[in-house]
């Protein structure tokens, strides 16, 4: 039904602070990112307002004839394929485990399945930081894993777990985790039960019940909490950071270094740009794979 | 009094664009219980929410006692609306609904106090004052939408299908409760439905509605005796239609033949054909069953027992199906049967031309 | 009934147990974290009986109580101010037609969900560092405004749900019964808002509260939240007072996000 009362002025003095916010605190300075790319680095981080398009020519390439530098880039590359191999992985192995946990939640009595999913969220919505920090105590040298491990006689010394890639997409996976499971959910509660009746009815086993009707009808949950997953683990920072340490780094951790020891800002605001970019074509696939399948947010 | 001039609303433009009124003229009349009927989408609520303030009209003209109320926003006009669902504010106690026009309007708490009491009695509503509006049934829950509209003495009370979640027996019921409350409280209602037994038996006077106009206008036996055209003769009750060859007009009087060459006496219709082929409705109880050689003649092809009457479905000569209805008498045998050639006759008058 | 086991559709092997595994794998981490934060020892692996102290000597570190009192200044402030431009926006946006720019609006409000926090974390340090030059002003209010920005689509969310399942038939039947648009939005939007309004705010706190890295980026000197104390601790040995500290966090975000739930699912009255 349409509301005559709502006029376009009203309505955009209601949307005044909202947009006002989120444009000084968002989208705007986005911009402001973006001319940084383009100027030059100053001596002590900051920029010097003269045109360069350097930064972002040390994004992606080597110049093999200078100084220092030719290692930095070679290790740029190196540090993108890490931050989108690590993402896939966790994205694959967040589906793995999360879509049999969305099912098990699915196919719970109508009553209890707020509640399970409830155990899902509640972990999503506490401190990324302190559920990080909490995965680190059970991988480290002298955590619990190791120290059952020791006890256990089942090894000597403690594996060395933490700072490793197995670690940054452990943590990945850990947190981001609730994100995969519930669009996925959200999908297979409106399935309707009675087309996997049909399908057995019609001679399917399990697994292909499974593989032809269950699978394609929650395909956009499924593609929703992929996206939801691989977005954020490509920008990771607090993660790559706490588990992977000073040697394996990711997108994120390369940019913040650009604003911290490396101090070159216009370099840290075209990686950013960078990251955006590729971001921003996962959105884009999103939305079109999703079509009119509404976005489930976090 | 509300006068209704020229109005019509077109949603969206361009392709889309959708009017759903057409030049709509009407007067309504004080103290009248005034129905608006037609099937869905035929402009009926769009009418009734423009004389409420929630839709915007394209153009056309709107008063009330002489007021332009098209200026105004809902909350200035003197109209109350019964809501189809109701729309009790779940927040608030039966009391409080009831209330909350007078509270809208600043009015004092003993004044308030007191209107309330006396509505909560008017709809027999008075021992569920506190309750909350989730906590009372459908039917009370409609009392309490009457009573809420009623509590600020309206000059008009727009009612938009407010019987149609009731059960069948509440429905009667609440239509004579309705009635009641219109002659007590003297205030202009004008009810919107598409259930033409409820418009018939409640109305003063009826428009009906089609496509975005007001096809025709009048009181429940008008309509019912001599619908003007063939979609409110179809609409309002059974009709047999039958083609016929218009002859002659004299006020309203019309003479046409019959396919079967006799001639009969119809009544015509303001502003129809005044000659030639035409289409004349007969309503299935005004027509007789006799032995061929009637008005029109046919074939039985069907006698259906009702109870309180029984239908007979002919196969007339031009290979169209007339139904006759006739009351049944105690202890009568059926003295018909299926197959055999009847004829069809009824009275001069009772057929009424219609326009195209 | 001569059947003592029906074939179940529902079942796929397996899955239980991934599932309850995947439980189990969410919670013991949290659990183990929990635990160690009552260890008497040092350390966070090594079990050596129960003990409050490390709860005390957090209470008792001064640095761990300005971080949490600025923590709770800018997660309040944040979270009023982005719940008040949340119901704004959320009237202004459901229970209407399409509008001019209506998606474009959709993109600002979702954004923060959608641009990786370290690129809006190194933009505010960008543009605030040029105000910071420009105007010499170094308090709290970079921290909130842009706490409010990241907030503002958290509480939209369920302001909005609340207002798509209203029925827009009770705002139009209080302006019928003479009630102004203020006054209706008062005394009918409002109260059945309410639900709605009180979530989005407490998951606008949770999400300020939690924030790590655009405070990491956008706070100047001394202006530590206790996320960004406890990152700055991880360098340094780790003693259980972490464990504590996080403890403490757990326990509001938990509390708060299982109210907003109960909230969230009750139905109007």
């Amino acid at each position: 039904m349409s509301n005559e009362t709502q006029s376009p002025h009203r309505r955009w003095l209601l949307l005044t602070p909202a947009l006002t916010i989120l444009t000084i605190a968002a989208a705007g300075p986005l911009l402001i990112v973006l001319v940084f790319s383009f100027l030059t680095p100053g001596d002590y981080g900051g920029v010097i307002w003269k045109f360069s398009a350097d930064a972002w020519f040390n994004v992606f390439a080597e110049r093999d004839f200078f100084d220092e530098t030719v290692s930095f880039s070679d290790a740029h590359l190196s540090i993108f394929w890490r931050s989108v191999r690590l993402s896939l992985l966790t994205t694959i192995v967040a589906f793995l485990v999360g879509f049999p946990t969305a099912y098990f939640i699915a196919t719970r009595r109508e009553n209890r399945r707020n509640m399970w999913m409830l155990l899902i969220m509640v972990p999503f919505w506490t401190n990324l930081l302190i559920r990080t920090f909490a995965v680190m105590e059970i991988i480290r040298n002298e955590g619990v894993l190791n120290s059952v491990l020791i006890g256990l006689g089942l090894i000597d010394e403690p594996i060395q777990l933490l700072f490793t890639d197995f670690a940054v997409t452990l943590g990945m996976f850990y947190v981001y985790l609730p994100l995969m499971v519930l669009p996925i959910y959200a999908s297979m509660e409106r399935m309707d039960f009675s087309l996997v009746e049909a399908a057995y009815d019609l001679y399917a086993s399990r697994w292909r019940v499974l593989r032809k009707v269950i699978l394609p009808i929650v395909k956009p949950g499924v593609v929703a909490g992929s996206i939801l997953v691989f977005i954020p683990s490509l920008g990771a920072y607090v993660t790559p950071r706490v588990l992977g340490g000073g040697k394996n780094l990711m997108m994120g951790n390369l940019i913040e270094l650009q604003f911290g020891q490396g101090r070159n800002w216009p370099l840290g605001a075209a990686l950013s740009i960078t990251l955006l970019a590729v971001v921003m074509v996962a959105l884009v696939f999103y939305v079109r794979s999703a079509g009119s399948e509404e976005t489930p947010h976090g | 009094m509300i006068e209704i001039s020229g109005l019509t609303k077109t949603f969206g433009s361009g392709d889309s664009a959708f009017t759903a009124l057409k030049d709509v003229n009407v007067t309504i009349a004080e103290n009248e219980f005034f129905t608006l009927l037609g099937p869905s989408g035929c402009g009926k609520t769009t009418l009734l929410r423009s004389i409420a303030g929630f839709v915007d009209p394209t153009s056309g003209s709107l008063t009330i006692n002489g007021d332009d109320i098209l200026s105004k926003a809902p909350y200035d006009r003197p109209v109350n609306t019964v809501f189809q669902n109701y729309a009790l504010f779940p927040h608030l106690t039966v009391a409080e609904n009831i209330g909350f026009g007078l509270e809208m309007q600043d009015r004092p708490k003993a004044e308030v106090q007191s209107v309330v009491k006396e509505m909560l009695e008017l709809v027999q509503m008075a021992p569920m004052a506190d309750r909350m509006t989730s906590q009372i049934s459908g039917g009370q829950q409609q009392r309490v939408a009457l009573a809420r509209a009623l509590a600020p003495k309206p000059k008009v009370l727009l009612l938009d299908e407010p019987l149609s979640a009731l059960d069948f027996k509440l429905r009667k019921e609440m239509q004579i409760e309705l009635k009641r409350l219109q002659h007590e409280t003297g205030i202009t209602f004008v009810f919107v439905t598409h259930d033409q037994e409820e418009a018939l038996t409640m109305s003063d006077r009826i428009a009906v509605m089609n496509g975005g106009r007001i096809l025709q206008i009048g009181g429940p036996r008008e309509i019912y005796d001599h619908p003007a055209e063939r979609f409110v003769a179809d609409f309002i009750g059974d009709t047999n239609f039958v083609s016929a060859d218009l002859k002659s007009v004299e006020g309203d009087a019309a003479e046409v033949h019959l396919p079967s060459g006799q001639a009969i006496e119809a009544r015509s219709v303001a502003g129809g054909p005044t000659s030639g082929a035409v289409t004349i409705a007969v309503r299935p109880e005004h027509a007789t069953l006799t032995a061929p050689g009637a008005l029109l003649d046919g074939t039985l092809k069907n006698i259906v027992y009702f109870g309180t009457d029984t239908h007979y479905h002919i196969e007339t000569e031009a290979r169209s199906t007339f139904v006759i209805r006739q009351q049944n008498q105690p202890d009568s045998a059926e003295d018909h049967k299926v197959g055999e050639p009847v004829g069809i006759s009824f009275n001069p008058g009772v057929a009424q031309v219609l326009r195209d | 009934m001569a059947k003592s086991r029906a074939f179940d559709v529902r079942r796929q092997s397996g899955f239980v147990f991934i599932a309850l595994s995947c439980f189990v794998l969410l919670y013991l981490p949290i659990i183990l974290l929990v635990v160690y934060s009552f260890n008497a020892g040092t350390s966070i692996a090594v079990w050596e009986g129960f003990s409050w102290q490390w709860y005390v000597s957090a209470w008792q570190n001064e640095k761990v109580q300005d971080a949490t009192i600025l923590s709770l200044i800018i997660a309040t402030c944040a979270s009023l101010v982005a719940t008040t431009a949340a119901v704004m926006a959320a009237l202004a946006t459901t229970r209407t037609t399409k509008f001019r720019g209506s998606g474009l609006v959709f993109a600002m409000i979702n954004q923060p969900l959608m641009i990786p926090e370290i690129v809006t974390a190194v933009a505010l340090l960008i543009f605030f560092a040029m105000i910071k030059v420009a105007t010499g002003y170094t308090g709290l209010w970079y921290l909130i405004i842009a706490h409010s920005a990241f907030c503002i689509p958290f509480a939209y969310m369920p302001i909005r749900a609340r207002l798509q399942g209203m029925d827009l038939n009770l705002e139009q039947a209080a302006a019928d019964l003479y009630g102004r648009p203020w006054r209706v939005f008062r005394r009918v939007t409002l109260p059945q808002l309410w639900p709605g309004v009180l979530a989005g705010a407490m998951l606008a706190f949770v999400i300020s509260l939690d924030d790590v890295v655009i405070t990491e980026f956008v706070k100047s000197a001394g202006q530590d939240t206790l996320p960004t104390y406890m990152l700055g601790q991880l360098r340094r040995v780790i003693t259980p007072e972490i464990n504590a500290i996080s403890t403490v966090l757990l326990a509001i975000s938990v509390a708060l996000v299982v109210a907003f739930y109960i909230l969230s699912q009750s139905k109007k009255q």
